[in-house]
């Protein structure tokens, strides 16, 4: 009976495992150390995204907005690197180094996920519709940034955060590593996390038993605003470029890595080893397809029904608790 | 407040220019701006109408055929007299201009064709199809007819991205000494271009070239292709023009592209509106505009 239950709760960890199996079985080119560094370098973006969402969709929420600040904050970091700020009136210019161009991106993406929280609590608009509206609007202020364009040529210091290796791994992956690390203790060992879980499970009774919802809630939107940031400071870094349409559709591959790592939607069930796993098995399905020179349109078909089924297998397994 | 002022006399006001018989008011319908060229070709076209002592508006289809056509029926009922216009679907488009040209107001196609003669009052068109047998005929000619080579597509159902590729087949495939190992999609997309590139190479690790359908797509094969250290091993091919790819070709990093005229475009066909309010009927169906191969011989003229 253990043993059963085990399997259950580690069924997405199975999957990855039997897809990478297969992989390594019908490509000699999957199982290399090159490629799976690639893979690991590919997922950090979304990874950053992915376990971000994740304490949003514990509390029964969602952020629409990730891929659009995404965007807001990498352009914000290339045109402070490139351009600093001027200030005509008084005749001034503030240059930025690396550093505190990525710290402005931070504070950006930080300030716009506290704002969704703001609005979702003070005002009581649904999660949904609330990070809908700043998708809309920070690409929308994406697009005046950069004036359509791309900012490009941002120096060989940024361009390391995403091209460089360190201790033989590529610097991306140290840096989603960290932030695993960081919100796997966060919600499992602090009583934040357990303010989240209780949240997401019911929230009238967490309010009842003295949990500050309004205070966690600002807090969990903050983070996934500040997690995509970093997704944004890493795309940048790894095309020395910010797009003005970067991060479009990202918020659905993070969504998607949270669902297939078995956290529920209607919050207080789910885990950041989950998402982490969901994140690996999309970057693992998405190079593998590539690897085999699969055509676009099944890459599609393929991923949308991993999806569903990773869903399905869920429920199944809720039932039969 | 003087802001609120303005956006009330719109609200009030916005709808009874037709009647008030003031200068003529343009139309600029652009099939995406989430795309830095298509936002040059726009804002091109807006400067041009401006220029020329008209008022001009951008709208932005966001690659959508029906919020195009909310767009047109907007701009008809609210009186505008000119539509420079880059329609997003080759035959999804043709019904929007036909409502426009009932309400008698002209339509100037600009870059991409609408599959009718009869439509559009003017389609000023870069041939993307000839821009890319020129790649194609650059490319045989820089691997010596002889190599492997992955293909980075822009997006599926998108009529420019298969006249390009189609365009570069035509010549690349009668060389049967260069093998085309792998073909997907990169989206128009600068980073997903990257990441497609980024397994391809490991797939298929003996590459001389890889062809790809934008510039931006370009620069992120390239930006991977510089990380995996084979930079001297691959040649990077790619279509557009943009500025920092022919920066790149005049380094010695990328090959070669294919130079498109967004802005001429627009200027003809704000031109060509012009011409029409001052009573020009007889414009040519089609104008091609040409697309010209730029390499390391001839980046010192872009």
């Amino acid at each position: 009976m253990i043993s059963s239950s085990i399997l259950k709760k580690s069924q997405s960890l199975i999957a990855l495992l039997l897809l990478m199996i297969v992989l390594s079985i019908v490509t000699d080119k999957f199982l290399t150390a090159g490629n799976l560094w690639n893979v690991l370098r590919q997922i950090s973006v979304n990874m950053c995204l992915s376990i971000g969402m994740t304490l949003v969709i514990l509390t029964a929420g969602i952020d629409l907005s990730v891929g659009a600040v995404l965007g807001l904050s990498g352009a914000i970091c290339a045109g402070l690197l490139k351009s600093g700020i001027s200030i005509p009136a008084m005749d001034l210019w503030i240059g930025f180094t690396v550093l505190g161009a990525i710290v402005a991106a931070i504070t950006v993406g930080t300030a716009l996920g506290l704002f969704n929280g703001w609005v979702i609590t003070r005002f009581s608009v649904p999660p949904f519709v609330a990070t809908l509206s700043m998708l809309t609007v920070a690409r929308g202020l994406t697009f005046l940034y950069t004036q359509g364009q791309p900012i490009s040529d941002l120096g060989a210091n940024f361009e390391k955060i995403g091209a460089a290796w360190f201790l033989g791994v590529p610097v991306p992956v140290w840096i989603s590593a960290l932030f695993i690390l960081v919100f796997y203790v966060l919600t499992t060992k602090t009583s934040l996390g357990r303010f989240i879980y209780a949240i997401g499970g019911n929230e009238k009774a967490a309010q009842v038993s003295g949990v500050p919802i309004q205070k966690v809630k600002w807090i969990v939107y903050a983070l996934s605003g500040a997690m995509a940031a970093i997704g944004g400071v890493l795309v940048t870094s790894r095309l020395n470029s910010a797009q003005p349409n970067a991060g479009i559709n990202y918020e659905l591959d993070a969504i998607a890595a949270i669902v297939i790592g078995g956290t529920s939607l209607s919050g207080g069930q789910g885990s950041v080893k989950g998402t982490i796993i969901g994140a690996i098995l999309i970057g693992v399905l998405n190079n593998g397809l590539v690897l085999l020179n699969v055509s676009p349109f099944w890459q599609q078909v393929v991923k949308g029904l991993v999806i569903l089924l990773a869903v399905i297998v869920d429920k199944m397994n809720q039932k039969a608790k | 407040m003087k802001y609120v002022l303005a956006l009330c006399g719109l609200l009030l006001f916005g709808c009874s220019s037709k009647e008030s018989a003031e200068k003529p008011k343009i139309a600029v319908v652009i099939s995406t701006l989430n795309n830095p060229w298509f936002v040059v070709l726009g804002e091109s076209a807006v400067k041009n109408a401006e220029k020329l002592g008209y008022e001009a508006k951008l709208f932005d289809s966001q690659n959508n055929p029906a919020t195009e056509s909310d767009h047109f029926e907007n701009l008809i009922s609210s009186g505008f007299d000119a539509i420079l216009f880059n329609p997003t679907d080759a035959d999804g488009s043709i019904a929007n201009i036909l409502k426009a040209k009932e309400a008698g107001i002209p339509v100037f196609c600009m870059d991409r064709e609408v599959n009718s003669n009869d439509a559009a009052t003017s389609q000023i068109l870069s041939d993307n199809y000839t821009g890319c047998v020129a790649i194609g005929v650059e490319f045989v000619k820089q691997l010596h007819g002889k190599g492997n080579y992955v293909e980075i597509l822009g997006l599926a159902g998108d009529n420019n991205t298969y006249a390009r590729s189609n365009g570069f087949h035509t010549v690349v495939d009668k060389f049967k000494g260069l093998k085309m190992l792998g073909q997907q999609n990169g989206d128009f997309d600068r980073n997903k271009a990257m990441e497609v590139m980024e397994s391809m190479m490991q797939a298929n690790p003996d590459l001389q070239a890889v062809f790809c359908g934008n510039d931006a797509m370009a620069l992120g094969a390239y930006q991977a292709i510089q990380s995996a250290g084979k930079s001297q091993q691959i040649k990077v091919f790619g279509f557009d023009g943009a500025d920092e790819v022919v920066q790149k070709i005049k380094e010695g990093k990328i090959v070669a592209t294919g130079m498109q005229y967004p802005k001429i475009m627009a200027k003809t066909a704000a031109e060509f509106a012009v011409e029409f309010f001052k009573g020009r009927k007889d414009f040519p169906q089609h104008i091609p505009m040409a697309v010209n191969l730029v390499n390391s011989k001839t980046a010192k003229h872009y």
